[in-house]
């Protein structure tokens, strides 16, 4: 599945002095102080920082998962604040994609149905294809053979591959991974990592990705670090290591 | 999203969660088919007895002495001359006067102390009894005053066990008459009393009590209206009697008229209260199905939460999620709800059958109104609290639904 190419003036992903605060009870945690960032088409990027600076938090704004409190998202050049909630479930429908930590797939229910439920929810992709996309998503995270068991039924490696190829099948501009290898050993994290560079580099595919480890972070070509709610360095990183020469991963 | 698709995922769902949708049907089952059961297993009971009234006593109206009780006396206002007066109305016929024989009956050791009946043979007809063998009492009988006895089912069963009875002779106090017939079962447990009942002539019972008026009369109406033939009655005795009862105060009459259509509807008011106290119990049960319903997709609503979280995640819309769980509530309640009327109407129908075999035969009638009152609660119900929570959810952020806590 080569990525198409959709080059626009635009960068794919622009903010400007981007707030988050969560509100409960009255109490106001404010988490992102004014985050300025931007993303072209074909980045790989890792984000950094110390536990509670924001990562996931921005994430989920970036995802299209939450709103922010303040300041301006652009996505493609397009502001995100005055989108209606159908443009913004759009958005998320044949846009970007997310792969959790917690890899969220639905239980009891096959490999093949969770790759293939974006799919009920895209606009355009026609019914028909849905399975033969599915199956080359499938393919891409080699697990065809596991295509029906139950996601129940696979390893925590084999299960974020599942969410891998769930984000993969709707063809996105942009997927987004959040700590994806956080809940794994270091042999099944690796050949997470390997999948998602292989998405970057021979399916030239945008890809951000939070992450604790350098190691991991080492795979990206640009590393963001976060503290406090703010961007503190954001540098091209020039010694990358690649997925398949590095076998295990240092946790 | 394709309504196809709407109703994949919902089936997904029913199924991937198969303990959650089976408890949640379960509590509209029990809800539904406690309501169905129990209101129609009242209404055929109610039923029931109503025919058992009106088989055997279509018309009928019986005419009792009243007044206060004097120790040890029965009442007298009625004479024999009150008899013949009411044979002459046209309103009523089959006048069967009666008098009772407060005496023991034996045969050789068996005895028994039945209510043994003076009377005539519209007695018979009156009260729709059958004849099993030999004959019933009749005319020469009573012009004779022939000491010949009828044995009701029971009493012929007591008095010569296997034994035919017919032509034998049997000791009603201190004089001897001879069994001419044996009637047949009435075969229902709301009368079986009649079962062990006696009957001797009229006359015959007279002259051997020397009682002077009758212990009460029957007969039945001629005319489609039992409370005009009953009024009629009513004037022409009081006219012999000679009171003046204009506003038919009863207090004031020496004897009282009741039809068996008064029994009727007396019947039909209890029943009706009983009807009536089975749907507030069904409406009980209802309730607490509703709640159970209720705790279960309340339970299961972080679960849910999390799950819409993912699915908006994915690109579903507003729309896409509240369809799916309209679809997924409606199926589990349908659902739930046809098993529990058809479980509620075959356990009734198998109850009012097994009833049948001892009481004689209940009619089943399945409760119409109960059903769509139960039917269309369990629907609000699940509609309610499967839609609500959904709602909810599907107004947060993907997120703030993924990371639901409860
Ligand atoms: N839903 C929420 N309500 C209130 N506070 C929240 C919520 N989510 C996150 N926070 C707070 O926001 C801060 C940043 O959280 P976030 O999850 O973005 O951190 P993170 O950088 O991803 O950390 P980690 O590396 O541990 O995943 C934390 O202090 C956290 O307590
Ligand atoms: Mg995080």
């Amino acid at each position: 599945m080569p990525k198409k190419t959709k080059k626009t003036a635009a960068p794919l992903i622009e903010t400007q002095n981007l707030h988050k605060s969560y509100f409960s009870e009255e109490l106001e945690t404010a988490v992102l102080h004014g985050i300025n960032l931007t993303i072209h088409e074909e980045e790989f990027i890792s984000i950094m920082g110390p536990s509670g600076s924001g990562k996931s938090t921005l994430m989920h704004i970036l995802g299209f998962l939450d709103q922010p409190t303040q300041g301006k998202y652009l996505f493609r050049g397009e502001p995100t604040r005055t989108m209606t909630d159908d443009e913004l479930a759009a958005i998320r429908a044949t846009r970007v994609s997310f792969v959790f930590q917690a890899f969220n797939l639905l239980p009891r229910t096959s490999v093949l149905d969770n790759v293939m439920l974006p799919l009920l929810y895209h606009p355009t992709i026609p019914a028909s294809e849905r399975i033969d996309r599915s199956m080359e998503a499938i393919r891409a995270v080699d697990l065809t053979d596991r295509a029906l068991y139950y996601t129940n039924q696979l390893s925590g490696g084999q299960q974020q591959r599942v969410a891998i190829a769930r984000a993969l099948v709707t063809d996105p501009d942009v997927i987004f991974a959040d700590e994806p290898t956080g809940n794994l050993d270091s042999t099944s994290g690796n050949q997470v990592m390997e999948v998602l560079q292989n998405l970057h580099e021979q399916g030239g595919r945008t890809i951000i990705l939070v992450t604790h480890e350098q190691s991991t972070a080492a795979h990206a070509k640009r590393i963001i670090h976060l503290k406090d709610g703010l961007v503190d360095s954001d540098v091209q990183s020039f010694k990358r290591i690649s997925a398949k020469t590095n076998n295990t991963l240092e946790k | 999203m394709l309504l196809t698709d709407t109703f994949k995922s919902a089936y997904t769902a029913i199924t991937a969660h198969r303990m959650r949708s089976i408890l949640t049907m379960l509590g509209i089952i029990i809800g539904v088919g406690s309501v169905v059961l129990m209101v129609s297993v009242g209404r055929s009971f109610e039923r029931y007895v109503l025919d058992q009234v009106e088989s055997f006593s279509s018309h009928l109206i019986e005419v009792y002495p009243t007044g206060f009780e004097k120790f040890g006396r029965t009442l007298d206002s009625l004479s024999f001359a009150d008899y013949e007066a009411v044979l002459k109305l046209t309103t009523v016929k089959d006048v069967a006067p009666v008098i009772f024989i407060r005496e023991k009956v034996s045969v050789g050791t068996e005895e028994i102390s039945p209510n043994i009946f003076g009377t005539t043979h519209h007695f018979f007809s009156n009260y729709s009894l059958k004849l099993r063998d030999g004959r019933i009492l009749n005319d020469s009988d009573f012009k004779g005053a022939r000491s010949v006895a009828v044995l009701g089912f029971q009493a012929a069963e007591d008095l010569f066990g296997p034994n035919n009875p017919l032509e034998n002779r049997i000791r009603i106090g201190q004089r001897f008459y001879t069994v001419v017939g044996v009637m047949d079962t009435v075969g229902s447990a709301l009368l079986q009393d009649l079962d062990s009942f006696v009957y001797v002539p009229f006359t015959t019972a007279r002259a051997q009590t020397g009682q002077k008026f009758m212990s009460y009369m029957t007969m039945k109406a001629t005319i489609e209206d039992d409370a005009l033939a009953m009024a009629d009655v009513t004037s022409l005795l009081r006219q012999r009697h000679g009171i003046e009862n204009p506003d038919n105060n009863y207090d004031k009459d020496d004897f009282r008229a009741r039809s068996a259509s008064q029994a009727t509807e007396i019947v039909g008011t209890v029943g009706l209260g009983l009807t009536a106290f089975i749907g507030l119990i069904a409406g009980i049960s209802l309730i607490v199905g509703g709640i159970g319903i209720m705790n279960i997709m309340l339970v299961s609503v972080t679960e849910r939460t999390r799950e819409i979280g993912l699915r908006k995640a994915l690109g579903a819309t507003r729309q896409d999620i509240m369809r799916q769980f309209l679809i997924e509530a409606v199926a589990l309640t349908m659902l739930g709800g046809t098993i529990g009327i058809i479980g509620g109407a075959v356990i009734g129908a198998v109850l009012t059958a097994v009833a049948s075999k001892f009481v004689g035969h209940v009619p089943f009638l399945l409760s119409i109104p109960a059903l769509l009152s139960a039917a269309g609660m369990a629907l609000a119900v699940g509609l309610l609290f499967g839609i609500v929570p959904a709602r909810k959810a599907a107004d947060l952020s993907p997120m703030e639904a993924i990371r639901w806590e409860g």
